[in-house]
């Protein structure tokens, strides 16, 4: 499970071994100024070692976005307990990040090509890399033929796959991906994450994954975190042991993918009731 | 194609047999000519106006080139107001009831209030196209700018877009169509300002003439000077459809 020993440490990064996301007793209270605060966070501690897929899941509402949320800086209010990315506390605009949201964010006035590299421009990428680095990035998610296009012409699992190109065009060590497939068809969610497990396999980055979709945690990750219902706690850490590369469609039908399923689910059921 | 042909062909028909209509009861008395006109003496006093004559282009001038200019300085001003707005939402926030008051007055009853101050010639028709286009572009330019995709604002925050570059690069795009059509407005009212200032008083433009054809039951020429209007708002159109057409070809 320790995927570390093939991701060479880059300068000014923590060297093999060391986590590169780490939370560790982190309690987050909304409006904790005010008369009613909200518990979202109750006391997380886990750590995600360099290049690891590990999905957080857990019923809406269980502060999985919370920590997403934290974890990019976006947050005005600040959580208590130990939460780093890279051995550094998050902050908004962290290039060692790249985001993706559950609706695929596309600019409508700008084509296929300048959406993928709209992440590379904010981040002072030269133009002529960018495009150059974007396309490559359309063609791996076989929009190669679509970069002219406005997103009004292309279909929600085409905007969704143009997403992704520019989330990796960022080349950001850690992705955080927020239900990036919760918007589509069952079908078009199948393709689309194979699409990231052949983009994840050639890139190689640290991702957290959140989802309340049981079948595509275990699919995707090496590890799968259960929450419980608000206020979010881990319940469980549950590594995923089915053997890589996987082809998420082939797996439908794989005995223990189906093990894993139950076992899980029946975790999952337990916070749910807030069975405690 | 043939479906058009055929779309068009019948608007032909229809518009020669309405002609033929109006003119046949005119010319027998079942239509009083004195207040509905007669298509024939229309077409001649248009001919006359810009054929033989050639009076009526020298007033054509006078409005478009009013409404042109009200048309910029109401557009211009009211979307650097509303981008000065939208920099700085407290100042919009102590304007607003007074523009509220303004914008719910019936602009046109400013117009004797500008003759005083502005005169006969084009600065009061000006002032009061203005006053119609720079409030339709001012609110049409604020709700372009409220209504950005509030995760186009997330993602650019992630990833460390500065407040200029949000501005100038998800901001003001998104807001383009909203303000666009609300300049599509601003340009029908400019013409409207100006013609109704015209009508009021004025030293030259079609409002003055219409007046003018007005009291002296010309009502040849006062038909003739109605189809010119239409035929001026409806170039209008054509023109900012183009115009949204080549600007706005994401949409």
């Amino acid at each position: 499970m320790n995927d570390a020993t093939f991701i060479k440490p880059a300068a000014g990064r923590p060297a093999a071994g060391a986590p590169a996301i780490e939370a560790r007793d982190l309690v987050m209270r909304f409006g904790a100024d005010g008369p009613s605060p909200v518990l979202a966070v109750d006391r997380v501690s886990f750590s995600l070692a360099p290049g690891e897929f590990v999905s957080l899941i857990g019923p809406s509402g269980c502060g999985k976005t919370t920590i997403l949320n934290l974890l990019t800086g976006l947050l005005h209010e600040t959580p208590e307990g130990k939460l780093e990315v890279l051995g550094k506390p998050p902050r908004e605009g962290n290039p060692d990040i790249a985001y993706m949201l559950a609706r695929d964010s596309l600019l409508p006035w700008r084509t296929a090509l300048e959406n993928a590299a709209y992440g590379m421009e904010i981040r002072g990428v030269p133009k002529q890399e960018r495009e150059t680095r974007a396309l490559d990035l359309l063609k791996q998610v076989g929009l190669g033929d679509f970069a002219d296009k406005y997103p009004k012409a292309l279909s929600h699992g085409m905007r969704q796959r143009c997403a992704l190109a520019r989330t990796f065009a960022l080349d950001s060590p850690v992705l955080l991906m927020d239900e990036p497939f919760g918007a589509l068809d069952a079908q078009t969610k199948l393709t689309l994450e194979d699409v990231l497990m052949n983009l994840w396999s050639a890139h190689r980055k640290t991702v957290v994954f959140v989802t309340h979709d049981l079948a595509e945690a275990i699919a995707l990750s090496d590890r799968v975190v259960v929450m419980s219902a608000r206020p979010g706690r881990i319940i469980a850490d549950v590594p995923i042991d089915l053997p890589r590369p996987r082809s998420v469609r082939k797996l439908q039908s794989d005995h223990r993918f189906h093990d894993l399923y139950a076992q899980l689910w029946g975790l999952l059921e337990q916070g749910t009731t807030g069975d405690e | 194609m043939n479906k058009v042909l055929r779309l068009s062909l019948g608007h032909v028909v229809f518009i020669v047999a309405f002609i033929a209509i109006w003119e046949f009861a005119s010319a027998n008395r079942l239509l009083d000519p004195t207040f509905f006109g007669r298509p024939s003496g229309i077409a001649a006093y248009i001919w006359r106006g810009f054929v033989t004559e050639r009076t009526l282009w020298n007033d054509l001038f006078y409005t478009v080139l009013a409404a042109t200019i009200a048309f910029w300085a109401g557009s211009i001003a009211a979307v650097l107001v509303g981008l000065l707005f939208a920099m700085v939402p407290k100042l919009h926030k102590a304007c607003e009831p007074y523009l509220t008051l303004l914008n719910a007055m019936p602009r046109i009853a400013l117009a004797p209030l500008f003759l005083l101050w502005f005169g006969l010639g084009i600065g009061s028709k000006i002032a009061v196209a203005v006053s119609l286009t720079f409030f339709i572009v001012l609110s049409s330019t604020v709700a372009g700018i409220r209504g950005v995709n509030s995760d186009h604002l997330v993602l650019s925050r992630a990833l460390g877009a500065t407040p200029g570059q949000i501005f100038f690069k998800v901001t003001l795009p998104s807001a383009v169509p909203i303000i666009f059509s609300g300049l599509r407005l601003g340009l029908v009212y400019a013409l409207l300002g100006v013609v109704g200032a015209e009508l009021l008083a004025a030293e030259h433009g079609l409002g003055q003439v219409l007046a003018y054809l007005q009291s002296t039951f010309d009502m040849d020429g006062v038909m003739a000077l109605l189809f010119l209007l239409a035929l001026l708002g409806l170039s209008i159109t054509f023109i900012m459809n183009w115009l949204e057409r080549r600007l706005l070809v994401w949409q």
